[in-house]
């Protein structure tokens, strides 16, 4: 099957971006890049039961709850755009790949789903020279018949609004507040302009003498604020399950209002990441699988949290792997609590708050503990 | 040193072969069996699949039984298999064990990796010897293949139920002892035309019901592990085989090797498979998606021209490409009318909910068939007399209503680019 022309997708044409899976990791990116090339971008509203019920009945019974609400927003989508944006993400740095499932997206949603418009996809892929985000990214605005200098040009703002958008991730902003930031960045830039420095939110309290810190602790410590008496948890997880409150049944939102300070695995840069992944024997090739090992790892050895909370979907295939690593390496060289939260679609909302209220009881008791 | 491998069908002959040869301590681990599963499932992490809680039963039977090293493959994702070792490693260093891995996987780009692991292994042999086991455990495998190529077309024949299977054990018993490449060859030979023998020479003395042309033909597709291992496939092939249904793997360990490991030459044609599979899978899977998810797609639409009457489809439980594959199989039976079942299997699959899944399946393939011939109408309602029935003849993909406009064959279209036949330059 050859594929089908896009071209008549003009200036001003509708594309739906499914708010599920790699637009927590990518959001501002293809946002700030379609709109780029000239065309309306529809986010598919938050997930919402509604979403996650419609998407269980479309995809295979043994898809993970991420991919099931995904076709839930595809399915939301497909009535109001004129096509729908789903990217191959095959990797996103070479010598890791993303999940197999993200591999075969774009056809299992194409078929999935009956009454689709069109899909506009391409194959993103670090591994192989010049199929990189990047250079897939021209060639995929060349096939929808727009110029390569345009091409260029989205691709550098975009590239700024993501590098933006990390950055109020690295510092401790929700989606919402990094993404909207990130994207406003994008719009107030005139096309073409010199994008200037991002406002990176500023480290919290640079310089001052931070008494809770070991000397050593970089990076990421340095950017937490100090403790103040409360307990800090760190939770580890695919962006997808931490930023996606209707896949994660609010888990953020239920530990904040449980009075703990969060850290996220997000919150690690890739610098961070990287050190902690070369220290393994066998770096993690999943992109995602890795930064929560790393992040679980830091954690562990800089002393950062006073417990960990890895969030899961139901038959994650790296999170089985990844998790396991990390929830052994946890037990065995720190006695920092490890309470893994495995969440499907029947996973129940009272069940988790039981169980996270109990966690955190047993970490502030702890905390107590030691301090008297 | 004594060396253990985890289990995978048959392998367990090769691997001993090869590593005896070289003068290596084999320590072979007990079959899979109930016991060692239960291990397995206690150690393991909870939604790992199941290969990986095989293997770690399959490793605790042997270092209880005082292996030293383990011999495990590896492989560069995005397939969980490529960090099996890993947290294999992890769950015996908690249960203190302290085995030394080895860990054969394919280079990134670097051969003398993987060469000096085999030459670690070997304790720095001639080079000429350890081609010399390679190719001795490659005879073998070629032998063991072809027997159970040969039991898997024997056994819907066999009139004395077992009796082919017992025949391919003694075949088995024979290939593991022969001590030489040509005996391995006599050993195969002889084993094939008993088991053939067996079952022929008995369903000839005794007649079964209404003659039929030929027995339902159903190829397995899916996971490697899954498909090899009757343990972990619940002897799905012997089940169908009673029922008198032929099968056939899509993919054997030797083809595997042909496909993967063997130099151009002698691996072109199943070269030429792999990219006859990929040409079939297109239109509904345009990516590789890691493990077999691309080949089980591929396979099924192939296995339609084939003038297969149906696919079964095996997966461990939470498999990752083959969930992939799974989502693409009902498009691939819409679109070409030919039956897929697709099995997700694990420690908790019921033998009953098993074979009742498969009946159900045979039943329905027999009445296509009955159907295509003539002998039933579209409702299974059996017809007088064996002339076949005015409209209901012909193969059913010429039959159906019309046949499917290609948007509705294969989905909405796609725009943009995937594949990568055309590069972006």
């Amino acid at each position: 099957m050859s594929l089908a022309d896009g071209s008549d997708l003009r200036e001003g044409s509708t594309i739906g971006l499914p708010r599920g899976l790699h637009h927590y990791d990518l959001y501002p990116f293809w946002r700030t890049f379609l709109e780029d090339i000239g065309f309306r971008v529809v986010v598919s509203p938050p997930t919402c039961r509604r979403l996650v019920e419609q998407g269980c009945a479309a995809a295979a019974d043994e898809a993970c709850l991420p991919v099931k609400t995904f076709y839930g927003h595809v399915m939301d989508l497909r009535w109001n755009v004129e096509a729908v944006f789903v990217p191959r993400l095959v990797s996103l740095r070479p010598g890791t790949y993303t999940c197999p499932k993200m591999l075969g997206l774009p056809d299992m949603v194409r078929q999935n789903v009956r009454g689709m418009p069109r899909v506009v996809t391409a194959d993103f892929d670090e591994t192989r020279p010049g199929r990189g985000l990047l250079e897939a990214g021209v060639f995929l605005a060349r096939r929808l018949g727009r110029s390569r200098a345009l091409a260029k040009r989205a691709l550098a703002k975009a590239c700024g609004a993501l590098r933006a958008f990390r950055g109020s991730l690295e510092a401790g902003a929700s989606f919402d507040e990094a993404a909207g930031e990130a994207i406003r960045l994008g719009q107030a830039t005139p096309r073409g302009a010199n994008r200037p420095r991002p406002a990176q939110a500023a480290p919290m309290d640079p310089g001052t003498d931070r008494p809770d810190l070991s000397p050593e602790a970089k990076g990421c410590a340095r950017r937490l604020p100090p403790r103040n008496g409360k307990v800090r948890v760190g939770v580890i997880g695919h962006s997808y399950n931490i930023f996606d409150a209707g896949v994660s049944l609010g888990l953020m939102e239920k530990l904040s209002r449980l009075e703990c300070h969060l850290v996220t695995s997000e919150m690690l840069t890739e610098e961070e990441v990287q050190a902690e992944s070369s220290r393994l024997p066998k770096e993690i090739f999943w992109s995602a699988g890795r930064r929560v090992l790393a992040s679980a790892t830091k954690f562990r050895r800089e002393g950062l949290v006073d417990g960990v909370v890895h969030v899961v979907s139901f038959g994650c295939g790296p999170d089985s792997m990844v998790g396991e690593i990390a929830e052994r390496e946890t037990r065995r060289y720190s006695d920092i609590p490890y309470l893994a939260v495995t969440i499907d679609e029947h996973t129940a909302e009272a069940g988790l708050v039981t169980r996270l209220e109990a966690f955190v009881d047993m970490l502030e008791r702890r905390r107590r503990r030691t301090r008297t | 040193m004594r060396v253990t491998f985890p289990h995978m069908g048959n392998i367990w002959i090769i691997v001993k072969t090869v590593l005896e040869d070289l003068g290596l301590e084999v320590l072979v681990p007990p079959r899979p069996n109930p016991k060692s599963l239960e291990a397995g499932v206690r150690h393991s992490p909870e939604f790992a699949c199941f290969p990986l809680k095989l293997n770690i039963g399959d490793f605790v039977g042997a270092l209880d039984q005082g292996a030293e090293a383990i011999v495990m493959a590896g492989g560069i994702g995005p397939c969980r298999l490529g960090h099996y070792a890993q947290v294999e490693a992890q769950v015996l260093k908690d249960l203190g064990y302290s085995a030394e891995m080895v860990v054969l996987e394919p280079p990134r780009g670097r051969f003398p990796q993987l060469w000096d692991k085999i030459r670690y292994l070997t304790g720095h042999r001639p080079v000429g010897r350890v081609i010399g086991a390679l190719r001795f455990g490659w005879e073998k495998l070629k032998a063991l293949d072809e027997l159970d190529k040969v039991l898997a077309l024997g056994r819907p024949a066999e009139a004395v139920r077992g009796s082919a299977a017992a025949a391919h054990r003694r075949a088995v018993a024979s290939v593991c002892q022969a001590a030489s490449i040509a005996g391995t060859r006599k050993a195969a030979r002889a084993g094939a035309e008993d088991i053939a023998l067996t079952a022929g020479a008995s369903s000839g003395s005794v007649t079964l019901g209404p003659p039929r042309s030929r027995p339902l033909r159903v190829g397995v597709v899916g996971e490697v592990f899954m498909i090899q291992e009757p343990f972990a496939n619940q002897e799905v092939e012997r089940r169908l085989g009673e029922m008198g249904v032929e099968t056939r793997r899509a993919l054997y360990l030797s083809d595997w090797v042909r496909m993967h490991l063997l130099p151009p030459p002698v691996g072109l044609g199943a070269r030429r498979r792999v990219r006859r599979i990929r040409e079939a899978a297109r239109p509904y899977l345009r990516h590789f998606v890691g493990g077999e998810g691309l080949d089980s797609v591929g396979e099924a639409v192939l296995h339609e021209s084939e003038l297969y009457d149906g696919v079964i489809h095996i997966a461990p439980f939470t498999c990752m490409p083959e969930i992939v594959a799974a989502s693409l199989l009902p498009e691939v039976s819409r679109d070409l009318g030919i039956p897929v079942l697709s099995l997700f299997l694990d420690e908790h699959t019921g033998e009953a909910g098993l074979v009742t899944r498969l009946e159900a399946f045979v039943d329905l393939l027999e009445r296509r068939r009955a159907v295509r011939e003539g002998r039933a109408d579209r409702q299974g309602i059996r017809l007088r007399g064996d002339a076949p029935a005015g409209g209901h003849g012909g193969h059913p993909v010429a039959s159906r209503p019309s046949s499917p406009t290609p948007r509705e064959a294969h989905g909405c279209p796609l725009v943009g680019f995937s594949g990568w036949r055309r590069g972006p330059r």
